[in-house]
């Protein structure tokens, strides 16, 4: 008896992690929830300067929205409406029902359309990996279609590619709509159009409670790949759907002086997205970081600046205008 | 925590001394006379029931069960005992997500932690005789987590340490059956012949906690140096050591000895830690019911 009230003890006392953890805090209570997000982006989002954004001000116009009886549809639409205050595609409230997006590519005009590329001027390209290319102009330049960063690409295949444009005057590379992805496969690309190691900016992540702390800032390079690279001119195409990492990448070109810019401003997106869960289970994300050009200023959020502005004209869909521009700034 | 633990410790203690001091003088000698050491080679299997908690991420707990794998290196003797184990356990995880009126939100995070354990324990004489063996020393520990939940975005990744130094005590009382014994059931009326069976108590308690945990963003934008840069240092650029937080570990274990020098046992495992870190916290814990078998392999 003696022995069972000694290990009775013994579990007893072996699993009282209860007693020593805080309590479980997971609510589908709204007001909960609204304050749980409300101060996770107070203590972490990083772009309140340069958006002029005053958060306190948010929470007074959106938390009286909310009351303990809110629906949890009616929870969704004011925390979405809050989010959108910020201005970012790199915020998203992400929930079994719905994704709140605050959708940056709508603030300005579309300026790619997939169909007049394939139809008029590549009807049978070559895809290689996440590439679509092939010879425009008379094989006086190369095109080649990069739509995602999220797609992947080996150095074999670059590699390809770029032997197969080698005798060309120029490159376009379109990353018109290119929404982003791994931020990897920007020095990747940007590696092969380069001889040197070049410093292209910096970046910097929110490091305290203030709006306006932050870390040390961080070195942005790119460095020569050492497969083939192309050092002839290459003109980059975006638009306001080039986004996060495009926005990387078309900002890191400024140190470039073989590539040249064209299209509208990119979206932007410079800041790297967290991930979070609330009380009540859903999912949110928001950016917690500065991409800084090499002066130090952090417009990129608000979109990189092409070079060369040029404007898709939808009043004749067999022509595109901002590759027609291209074509033209290479061959002349 | 710390208060919990002083409260606790003395307690136990006193519970070992008092079943000490009830033994006769005679035993006590007969048993310290006993001083071959035996090494075993252990392999164990253990089916766990986990919880964790990190509050960069998410206020939620999240409950899973999983398997864990353990391979050990013990060197025992009457007065002291060096073990060094190395396990690794998998399991899956989702979150305790309130009932919504609505849609119910789920999940789904996978949990890997790798672990080295290394201890050394001395005979305490005193609180010792020939049926009770207690031993007290030292543990260093360490153990890595990886998890991936991948509705966490770029914060999927959970990547921390524990590392702690821990003081030990271990009870071990000997239950063997040393006469045969018939049991009377009914039609049946089995015998039990002798058998070796210890009964053992592990308590680990961490002195010093060390957790290695992301900065205070969690994800954070570092330094790109081209397609040089490797995406685990990138991922690990801004995560700290902090030496706070505790860790506790218990283990009761029953083992049965065969004649050959082999033995099995059964042991149920409860582990917890809370790692503070520099800026929120992480929590977890464990029980881990655990079936091991000792290679006997050399006598000295």
């Amino acid at each position: 008896m003696r022995y069972l009230i000694l290990i009775i003890s013994i579990l007893l006392f072996s699993s009282c992690e209860k007693a020593l953890f805080k309590k479980d805090i997971g609510s589908i209570e709204p007001l909960e929830n609204f304050d749980y997000l409300w101060s996770e982006v107070d203590k972490k989002y990083s772009y309140f300067e340069l958006k002029n954004i005053n958060w306190n001000q948010v929470r007074s116009t959106y938390r009286p929205m909310l009351s303990e009886n809110s629906s949890e549809e009616e929870l969704f639409n004011v925390l979405a409406a809050m989010l959108n205050e910020l201005r970012d595609d790199h915020t998203n409230l992400i929930t079994p029902f719905n994704v709140s997006v605050y959708n940056a590519a709508l603030t300005g005009a579309k300026n790619f359309r997939g169909r007049t590329i394939e139809e008029f001027y590549m009807p049978n390209p070559w895809r290689t990996g996440a590439l679509t290319h092939d010879f425009l102009s008379n094989k006086e330049v190369g095109y080649i279609r990069y739509s995602s960063f999220m797609s992947d690409f080996s150095d074999a295949q670059m590699d390809l590619v770029l032997e197969r444009y080698k005798n060309t005057k120029g490159i376009i590379l379109d990353l018109r709509e290119n929404g982003g992805g791994s931020i990897f496969n920007v020095p990747k690309l940007l590696g092969r159009f380069i001889n040197s190691k070049t410093l292209v900016g910096y970046s910097i992540t929110r490091n305290g409670g203030e709006h306006n702390e932050f870390g040390d800032k961080e070195e942005f390079y790119i460095t020569p790949h050492d497969g083939i690279r192309y050092t002839k001119p290459v003109i980059v195409l975006i638009d306001k759907g080039s986004y996060s990492a495009t926005t990387f990448f078309s900002l890191a070109t400024k140190a470039f002086l073989n590539v040249t810019l064209m299209g509208d401003a990119t979206g932007g997106g410079g800041g790297l997205p967290n991930g979070g869960q609330l009380p009540n289970g859903w999912n949110y994300r928001f950016s917690i970081s500065q991409l800084l050009d090499l002066n130090g200023d952090n417009y990129a959020e608000d979109g990189v600046p092409a070079d060369i502005n040029v404007a898709f004209d939808w009043s004749d869909l067999t022509k595109d205008e901002i590759l027609e521009k291209a074509i033209e700034e290479i061959v002349n | 925590m710390n208060k919990t633990i002083v409260i606790f410790l003395p307690f136990l203690l006193m519970f070992f001394s008092t079943r000490s001091f009830s033994q006769d003088r005679d035993s006590l000698n007969k048993h310290t006379a006993i001083q071959e050491t035996n090494y075993y080679t252990l392999v164990s299997v253990g089916l766990t029931h986990s919880s964790y908690r990190d509050f960069a991420t998410s206020p939620l707990f999240y409950n899973g069960v999983g398997l864990d794998l353990n391979a050990v290196w013990l060197k025992r003797a009457d007065k002291r005992e060096r073990i060094f184990e190395g396990g690794f356990g998998i399991s899956a995880h989702s979150p305790r997500v309130p009932e919504s009126n609505f849609i119910q939100p789920g999940g789904l995070a996978g949990f890997a932690n790798f672990r080295f354990y290394y201890q050394e324990l001395w005979k305490l004489e005193a609180l010792s005789n020939a049926k009770n063996n207690t031993k007290i020393g030292g543990t260093f520990i360490t153990t890595q987590n990886i998890r991936g939940n991948p509705a966490l975005q770029n914060n999927a990744m959970g990547l921390e340490n524990f590392t702690n130094l821990m003081a030990s005590a271990q009870w071990t009382r000997d239950i063997s059956r040393t006469e045969s014994k018939q049991l009377n059931l009914w039609l049946f009326k089995p015998t039990l012949k002798p058998v070796k069976r210890d009964l053992r108590f592990l308590l680990n308690v961490g002195v010093l906690n060390f957790n290695y945990r992301p900065g205070y963003a969690y994800s954070y934008d570092s330094e790109m140096n081209g397609t040089d840069t490797n995406p685990v240092s990138w991922v690990f650029s801004n995560y700290k050591w902090s030496l706070n937080g505790f860790r506790l570990k218990t283990q009761l274990e029953y083992i049965k000895y065969l004649p050959n020098g082999n033995a099995r046992s059964w042991s149920y495992v409860w582990e917890a830690a809370h790692a503070p870190g520099k800026h929120e916290a992480f929590q977890m814990a464990s029980h881990r019911l655990q079936y091991t078998i000792h290679f006997h392999t050399k006598k000295r």
